[in-house]
């Protein structure tokens, strides 16, 4: 690998504006201005993944304040395709969405499917999860894919392997491919000027390598920088350090984004140690299963004990679920969505729409803190609400948060 | 006779008037359904159905501000449960007058809401009626609806309109024992019903507000003749409506009982099946068809009266009552559904879309064609509606029958999962309505690699990048099951 071969010039499509920095913690609020509008920094993006949020219509998404979904470059790939794509005009045309999206290279699909995938360095081939298909992915490939998709913030192919490989020599390696493919990513690129590549750190656990693959992302100049290959199952600890690691070398004027992240806990902890995107699939998976996120963890609707709940799924939740009819809401009960979880497709959209709503409105409200500078006070407040008191705090928070200078446990 | 029938009406927040002249039997009708606090209702109208309590696949949000929907028919089946727990539907904390059915399901105050004891169309139950009950299939499974805990669930849930419970056999033809009990235990629940909730026993404070439709069978006149007769004098005063459960019974509705409000039950199947039972003098229909239709993936555009072909070719070929957005003919077809139409779906996504959503089995669809296929329902009514206004119905009728095909397209694609309660039940080793949509990766490997030696124009995980490059990116395989 070499950092000293010329490279093709990296045209950004975004302007980022940084706002104000936590005095205490890394925590930063900022507004991301994309092609289709501005976005708000920290952020959560629902995965959309294959051009619509689960159920939702866009009207409907619009209304949770999403300015940002993503959507899934693999799956796109496979329906409706890349000619299809072509002809409509791209991703925003085909699901009629006027605001940004984010895609992901297709290289997540790698973790889960490692053991029949096959990764070499022209790219990585493996059997398609549907069928047993074989499928041949390559940098080249991926950014091709994502162009004719037309997302506004487009992702490199990466080498991902699973955070718990106990294989050093090869997260070494896919740390060094990563950055190879990141050349070959930049150089396949054909809309610099409408699409904004983000590189991913990679280096597994391995704080060296992180730091490594950091230093030589950075020379690259891409528009913005995500973080990679993490909650694949590593212990949160390992993860806070990777984060707060890479973070620490990464320049402020960029976003940065770490990739799949969408536990409110992980979330919060994650702005604090100084990231501004996340996305994740489990705020709307998990309402898929009846599961409601609530300022107090999360609820499992389909349990007996809701049936006769005629309580808002979150009380003064102002998301159209959850707001009484009387102010314009739909005033849904947690019974009556007791009633239809896992039973009716739109007990899944209701609930999804509150669970989206209410991750939006985590990072919205902890972006309040940080401009009027009170985000250590917000980072005690919703930790002791979400575990009842600061006891049950799990040690991972409390450590990691002190690593960035807030106790939550003194008085 | 008047324009306004309601004098003798046993709930005064209930009015019904026909406009236009008297009556007639067998002949279209404009009427107009008012219910105190309600969107009033124009009829020759339509009725949506609904599954535990919302239209499927729309959410309340989306029906609220994307469809017209000003009323709703809910059953009691669905929300019954094994009768250790308490139904949470009874538990509903409400003030008086408030519907616990209303509250319960979230649902504004405006939208008229009728209850009914069966899903429509009904699914037949392995255990028979008996005098006093009906079989229901609850989401748990078969159970006894009693007369009386039919009377007690009206009384707590407090529909606007409650549907009397009939004895019917559901999926074959009653002999003719089996005709007679149907109609003496009909009369029978029809006499307990109206007694039990409107009866002039029953105190101010403990008579139920809804109003009361009596059903009438889907028999011969002159084999309920006796139970019509009660209902034209001693139950006259307590019924509000009839429900009807085929288009023949319009012509049997005893002169006495012509004002009253007729509710179909006869699951027709296509829009010709409407303009028959609309011209028989049907008020408001019950159509399975719309939700069955999105489910499949096939989008309505008819409309009424049918286009005039002037200037265009031979009218030899009917026009299609809906598009299969299966067909992968709308793979890259960024037109709306319907260019003229002006619902959320055609305003705001095309057909490349819809077949997108469809082929990733993605609910978005469903629910982009439900708002479509009612709003196309909705001008095809207010049409009705107008046409029999201008007195045109019967030629406009004529044409629609001349214009456009007799059936619907065949549905090619799949549907949502159905849960066992919402499909019939089927004998053993009946075959999977659809196949699992995923096995074992490994076995679909195995099988891969079986095909592929037998087919080399197939890429092989071994070949270059070009010679994937040159299958796509990822060509789909069919590995057909077994």
């Amino acid at each position: 690998m070499s950092t000293s071969t010329p490279r093709k010039a990296m045209p950004s499509a975004l302007t980022f504006d940084l706002h104000r920095k936590c005095s205490t913690t890394k925590a930063r609020a900022s507004t991301l201005h994309l092609p289709h509008g501005s976005v708000p920094l920290p952020i959560f993006m629902p995965v959309a993944t294959q051009a619509s949020l689960k159920g939702l219509t866009y009207d409907q998404l619009r209304q949770t304040g999403c300015m940002l979904c993503l959507n899934n470059t693999y799956h796109l790939g496979l329906k409706p395709g890349q000619a299809v794509l072509d002809e409509v005009g791209g991703a925003h045309k085909l699901q009629g969405w006027d605001r940004n999206i984010l895609t992901d290279s297709g290289g997540f699909q790698m973790v889960s499917l490692l053991k029949l995938a096959k990764v070499t360095e022209e790219g990585v081939r493996f059997l398609s999860p549907h069928d047993g298909t074989p499928m041949l992915l390559t940098p080249e490939h991926s950014i091709s894919l994502q162009n004719s998709i037309g997302s506004d913030i487009i992702m490199q192919l990466d080498d991902v392997i699973a955070t718990t490989s106990p294989d050093h020599a090869r997260i070494h390696e896919a740390m060094e491919r990563s950055i190879r493919w990141l050349d070959r990513c930049i150089e396949a690129h054909e809309n610099p000027e409408t699409q904004n590549l983000f590189c991913i750190i990679q280096g597994g656990l391995d704080l060296d390598l992180r730091k490594k693959c950091c230093e030589e992302m950075v020379a690259r100049d891409t528009p913005g920088i995500a973080i990679g290959g993490l909650s694949g199952g590593e212990a949160k600890e390992e993860f806070c350090k990777v984060v707060d690691t890479c973070t620490g070398l990464l320049p402020e004027y960029k976003p940065r984004y770490v990739m799949g992240v969408g536990y409110p806990e992980d979330l919060v902890v994650g702005i604090a140690l100084g990231a501004d995107m996340f996305d994740c699939v489990w705020p709307t998976r998990t309402a898929r299963f009846g599961n409601a996120i609530v300022s107090s963890g999360n609820l499992n609707l389909r349990h007996a004990s809701f049936a006769h709940d005629f309580r808002p799924v979150e009380e003064g939740c102002p998301c159209v679920t959850c707001r009484p009819k009387e102010e314009g809401g739909l005033g849904i009960t947690r019974a009556y969505i007791h009633h239809l979880a896992a039973k009716e497709t739109a007990g899944a959209h209701l609930l999804t729409v509150h669970n989206v709503h209410y991750t939006l409105s985590i990072m919205g409200k902890a972006r309040e803190a940080i401009l009027q500078g009170r985000f250590p006070a917000f980072l005690k407040d919703f930790f002791t609400k979400m575990y009842g008191e600061k006891a049950k705090i799990p040690s991972w928070i409390v450590g990691a948060l002190r690593g960035v200078g807030v106790d939550l446990l003194e008085n | 006779m008047g324009s306004d029938n309601t004098e003798d009406s046993p709930n005064e927040m209930f009015k019904f008037s026909l406009l236009g002249s008297a009556a007639a039997v067998l002949a279209p009708r404009l009427g107009r359904l008012a219910i105190a606090g309600r969107k009033p209702i124009s009829t020759p109208h339509y009725v949506p159905l609904t599954s535990r309590g919302m239209v499927p696949h729309l959410a309340h949000d989306v029906m609220r501000d994307s469809t017209a929907i000003g009323s709703l028919f809910m059953e009691k089946e669905q929300s019954a449960k094994k009768s250790s727990i308490p139904i949470p539907l009874y538990a509903v904390p409400t003030k008086p007058h408030e519907s616990a059915l209303r509250k319960f399901t979230c649902l504004p105050d405006d939208i008229l809401l009728i209850l009914g004891a069966r899903r429509e169309p009904p699914i037949p139950c392995a255990p028979s009626n008996t005098p006093s009950s009906i079989a229901i299939l609850t989401s748990v499974g078969f159970a006894q609806l009693s007369a009386t805990q039919y009377a007690e669930a009206t009384q707590k849930l407090s529909p606007d309109i409650v549907v009397g419970l009939s004895d019917l056999t559901i999926g074959q033809t009653p002999g003719i024992k089996r005709r007679a009990k149907m109609v003496d235990r009909t009369h029978a629940f029809t006499t307990h019903g109206t007694e039990a909730l409107l009866g002039p026993d029953l105190s101010e404070h403990s008579r139920s507000n809804a109003a009361y439709f009596a059903p009438i069978l889907p028999l011969e006149n002159t084999e309920q003749q006796i139970y019509l007769e009660d209902l034209e004098t001693d139950l006259r005063p307590f019924i509000s409506g009839l429900a009807l459960y085929e288009p023949a019974s319009l012509s049997i509705v005893p002169e006495e009982l012509g004002d009253l409000p007729r509710l179909l039950f006869s699951g027709p199947t296509t829009p010709h099946d409407i303009l028959r039972e609309v011209s028989l003098g049907a008020d408001l229909l019950t159509l399975p068809f719309i939700s069955l239709a999105s489910d499949t993936g096939v989008a309505f555009k008819f409309v009424f009266p049918a286009p005039t072909n002037e200037g265009t070719q031979h009218s030899s070929e009917p026009l299609p009552l809906a598009d299969d957005l299966w067909s992968t003919s709308y793979t890259t077809d960024t037109a709306p559904l319907d260019k003229s139409c002006s619902c959320y779906t055609c305003q705001n996504h095309h057909r490349a879309y819809i077949h997108h959503l469809l082929s990733a089995k993605e609910m978005l669809a469903w629910t982009l064609l439900q708002i479509h296929n009612h709003h196309v329902m909705d001008q095809f009514f207010a049409a009705i509606r107008e046409s029999i206004e201008r007195g045109t119905f019967k030629s406009d009728t004529q044409r629609f029958y001349k214009t456009y095909a007799s059936e619907f397209p065949q549905a090619t694609g799949e549907g949502p999962r159905l849960r066992g309660y919402k499909l019939p039940t089927s004998g053993p080793s009946q075959p999977r309505r659809y196949p699992p949509a995923y096995g074992k990766l490994e076995l679909a490997a195995e099988k891969y690699a079986e095909t592929t030696q037998a087919d080399s124009s197939v890429a092989t995980p071994d070949t270059g990048a070009d010679g994937l490059e040159e299958h796509g990116f990822a060509e789909k395989v069919r590995i057909s099951e077994k």
